[in-house]
């Protein structure tokens, strides 16, 4: 499968609908997708297809925000490979996201394409998520240390050993020294690993989402929406009222939307949307994707953009099966992993992811199961 | 378990005082008929069909755990839910309690809430024994008159009481303010019981807590025990009320007949009773109908002097009140006025419930001065039940003037020519005449003329313009004014 410069936008789209509300602003890396890929098409290939080859999972960690008042140098991604491989001897022979949604998502494309290695289509959250400790990889048992991080202004650093936690807290402490965000590189993994450890198929997913997403023109129907895009409507109104205190890791966000039809909604929210009440209900919860669409356009709202006034439509689309197949999913990524305490989320039919093309060419998108390493982290 | 018991009732309970709606439609008249406490917000109320649902443990209003509570309480029936603290909800959850129909209180204290709920719902003969037991060690105080007991039971109670006559004014309670009707409560009916025997003397009320039999049956025993201390207390007050007004009379009496000088025992009594014989003295007489128990209504007559700030001394004689003010040095002609204006005023203020003619006297010195005074005041008030055009009201010092000029109108030279001099008054709306009249009695004065004839000063000034511009007559000239009062005495008492 391969993306091609007029993917750029479905990329983008889908990538943020991953974001789950959270995960940083694609959109802002829309101009330099377009420029790398005019020079030809990036293939998206399965860990299958790479066996044993060392694959490095990049992405960016920090405050996605920031971006926009650092600007990134370029050389970020490149500087940690650069020293990751001088710690650890290992060539790369491929690179995949940590996190292909959001930011995240569309950051690898042009490290490839610099660094002329293959993109393997998996990462190790299948949507976004904040912590170090919430990666496939860690969850199944595996490490993602050592890790090199390289801020703009062109310091390095690599972490090795230690457990997550630490890990988590020296790279936190890291980017707050590098003034908000750093590029990340995690420990080199066999290629094959990544069909137990990471979650297959998300940029395809991501891809498959923006491209049904991109037909569904003005003021789409709540209906056809959650038809397009595979997901379960569960309703849409005005937000009467946005609620966010400094409680929690990253602060706290309580949306209030008065759904007619649906009853009050209440989407409780950290970097992501986490879980969906309505009329008191728990409906839907993290790691299912939550995502609130602009009603009229149908644009994904970011949860530390919504506001009171907005006139949204709540989706819930399937959550990455990776989590899906696991039991313990909802202990390290469910609303009680951010401190919001057990929600046993109604059950549902689930529908059908839609495919990222017509028939969808590329590998496993169904469960992954177990066997990795590590960590990460952002904002 | 009554089943009666309603949410409104129970939030207007005193011990729910600091229970606060904090969402939900306004509590109606949906029936609680028990009480569900469950631990915190995680809880699962179980069956909570009509019970008020408390949540003991006190949580942040934001938790979401709240959201789902309101609508598990919901699915299980409950008709309130009380919260642990007084903070507002989150919008959230006050939306969701208006939609889903819920009323959602709390209280600092919830516990002690629910636990008067409970009583009130599962124990309502321990709610009667406390307020009947409390209400009896109330009136067994032995002192203080019916208003501190009617006070008393305010308070104990926590609810408004009140004692009204036959009639059903209120004599006594919460606002005596003399209205016909107790001062109503929104949406309270009342609980009465007679405290007469035989004819009703009147009624002892409350107003009646509505959705909370307990507190019903409660009150209506308390009611039962108190009513009896309230005739008591009134047979009482009577007693000492009649003994004291005897004394007052005949101590009035003895100082009338004895003279100057008074006998030193007389003036030490005088002294008890509170009476400065020295100085000056301003004598007030109000007569009444013999029909009126002047001892009865003396409590009414005191509350219009005070509240007109006259500072007399009252005392019952014969068929009215004899009355002074005493002066401590020879008061100027505007502390006269403003006595006179005081007297006018109290008797204004008694021509609702009293028919009274009330005289003033002139002021005069020493005991002796005081029978003088009180005399003139004597002959003023039978003169002003007469004089009709004056309010039934004379001041004795204008008393000659008075005589001499109607002498003088009786001539049959003066009545044509008066007659048609105001001719041109007749007939027009205002009641011009009366109100000429009594504007040149009362020293052209609108305030005095507004009193006398029981209208608005203003009213009294558009007249008076009237007047002055139908007959075209300038009252400030003194000539044309005597002409005008003269006329105007003459037509009125030979019409």
């Amino acid at each position: 499968m391969e993306v091609t410069a007029g993917d750029v936008d479905a990329l983008v789209t889908g990538v943020l609908l991953l974001g789950s509300g959270g995960g940083g602003d694609a959109r802002v890396y829309a101009h330099v997708l377009r420029s790398v890929l005019a020079a030809g098409p990036v293939r998206l290939h399965s860990p299958a297809e790479l066996g044993d080859a060392p694959v490095l999972p990049v992405g960016m960690l920090g405050g996605t925000r920031v971006l926009g008042e650092k600007l990134p140098s370029g050389d970020e991604l490149p500087a940690a490979v650069r020293a990751l491989v001088r710690w650890t001897g290992v060539t790369p022979a491929a690179v995949m996201p940590f996190e292909a949604a959001g930011l995240n998502g569309v950051l690898p494309l042009p490290l490839a394409h610099q660094l002329g290695l293959p993109l393997v289509d998996a990462d190790l959250m299948g949507r976004a998520l904040p912590r170090v400790d919430q990666l496939t990889r860690v969850v199944a048992g595996g490490a993602v240390t050592p890790m090199a991080l390289a801020e703009p202004a062109g310091q390095t650093v690599v972490v090795d050993g230690g457990d997550p936690v630490s890990t988590e807290l020296t790279v936190r402490a890291f980017v707050a020294q590098a003034g908000g965000w750093a590029g990340a590189v995690m420990a080199p993994a066999p290629a094959a690993a990544a069909l137990g450890d990471a979650c297959l198929g998300t940029l395809g997913r991501a891809l498959g989402l923006g491209r049904a997403h991109a037909g569904l023109g003005d003021t789409p129907a709540p209906a056809r929406v959650a038809d397009a895009l595979g997901g379960h409507p569960v309703g849409g109104g005005r937000v009467v009222d946005v609620r966010r205190s400094p409680v929690g890791r990253f602060g706290r966000a309580a949306v209030t939307v008065d759904a007619p039809g649906a009853g009050v909604l209440r989407i409780e929210a950290e970097n992501e949307y986490l879980l969906v009440l309505a009329d008191g209900e728990p409906v839907a919860a993290s790691p299912e994707v939550i995502v609130l669409l602009d009603r009229r356009s149908a644009a994904p709202i970011a949860a530390d953009a919504v506001r009171s006034g907005d006139d949204v439509l709540v989706l819930v689309l399937p959550a990455p099966p990776w989590w899906a197949a696991r039991p313990d999913a909802a202990v390290h990524v469910g609303p009680q992993a951010f401190g919001l305490g057990p929600a046993a989320a109604a059950p549902r039919p689930v529908r059908p992811a839609p495919a990222a093309e017509p028939p969808a060419p590329h590998a496993a998108r169904s469960a992954c199961t177990a066997a990795g390493t590590g960590q990460e982290a952002r904002r | 378990m009554t089943g009666d018991l309603r949410l409104p009732g129970l939030l207007a309970h005193p011990d729910w005082a600091a229970v606060t709606t904090l969402g939900g439609p306004a509590p109606d008249g949906a029936g609680i008929e028990r009480v569900v406490t469950v631990a915190d917000l995680h809880a699962d109320p179980g069956d909570a069909r009509a019970a008020l649902l408390t949540v003991a443990v006190s949580a942040p209003r934001e938790d979401w755990h709240l959201d789902v509570l309101l609508r598990r309480a919901v699915a299980a029936g409950a008709a309130a839910v009380l919260l642990a603290g007084d903070d507002p909800l989150h919008p959230a959850s006050r939306l969701l309690a208006g939609r889903i129909g819920l009323p959602v209180l709390g209280a600092p204290d919830a516990l002690a809430a629910a636990l008067t709920a409970t009583r009130l719902l599962q124990e309502p003969d321990q709610v009667v024994a406390a307020l009947v037991g409390r209400t009896a060690t109330v009136c067994g105080v032995p002192h203080g008159g019916v208003d501190d007991l009617v006070a008393d039971l305010a308070r104990t109670w926590r609810r408004p009481v009140w004692l009204l006559d036959p009639g059903g004014s209120v004599v006594a309670g919460a606002d005596a303010t003399g209205s016909r009707t107790p001062p109503p409560v929104p949406g309270a009916a009342l609980l009465e019981v007679a405290f007469g025997s035989g004819p009703p003397d009147g009624r002892l009320a409350v107003a009646e807590p509505e959705g909370v039999p307990a507190e019903t049956a409660a009150l209506r025993a308390a009611l039962a025990v108190a009513a009896n201390s309230v005739r008591q207390r009134l047979a009482e007050q009577r007693l000492a009320v009649e003994r004291d007004a005897r004394l007052r009379t005949a101590l009035l009496a003895e100082i009338l007949q004895a003279g100057d000088p008074v006998p030193g025992g007389l003036r030490r009594r005088a002294l008890d009773a509170g009476w400065s014989l020295d100085g000056w003295h301003a004598g007030l007489r109000i007569d009444v109908p013999s029909s009126v128990d002047v001892v009865a209504a003396r409590e009414q007559v005191l509350r219009a002097v005070e509240t007109a700030r006259l500072r007399a001394v009252v005392v019952e004689q014969g068929p009215g009140w004899s009355a002074w003010t005493t002066f401590d040095h020879q008061p100027t002609a505007g502390e006269l006025q403003q006595h006179a204006t005081a007297a006018r005023r109290t008797q204004w203020l008694l021509r609702e419930s009293l028919p009274t003619s009330t005289g003033v006297g002139r002021v005069h010195r020493g005991a002796g001065g005081l029978a003088r005074t009180l005399g003139e005041a004597g002959d003023a008030a039978r003169l002003a039940a007469e004089r009709t055009t004056s309010g039934r009201f004379v001041h004795v010092d204008r008393l000659g003037l008075g005589a001499l000029l109607l002498a003088w109108t009786r001539t049959d030279t003066f009545l044509p020519a008066a007659r048609s001099m105001l001719e041109p008054l007749q007939g027009r709306p205002g009641d011009l005449l009366t109100t000429l009249t009594a504007y040149l009695d009362a020293e052209s004065s609108l305030t005095e003329t507004a009193a006398v004839l029981g209208v608005h000063r203003n009213t009294v000034a558009t007249r008076i313009e009237r007047v002055r511009h139908v007959l075209g007559v300038d009252l400030a000239d003194p000539d044309e004014r005597l002409a005008l009062h003269l006329a105007c005495r003459s037509v009125l008492f030979h019409s």
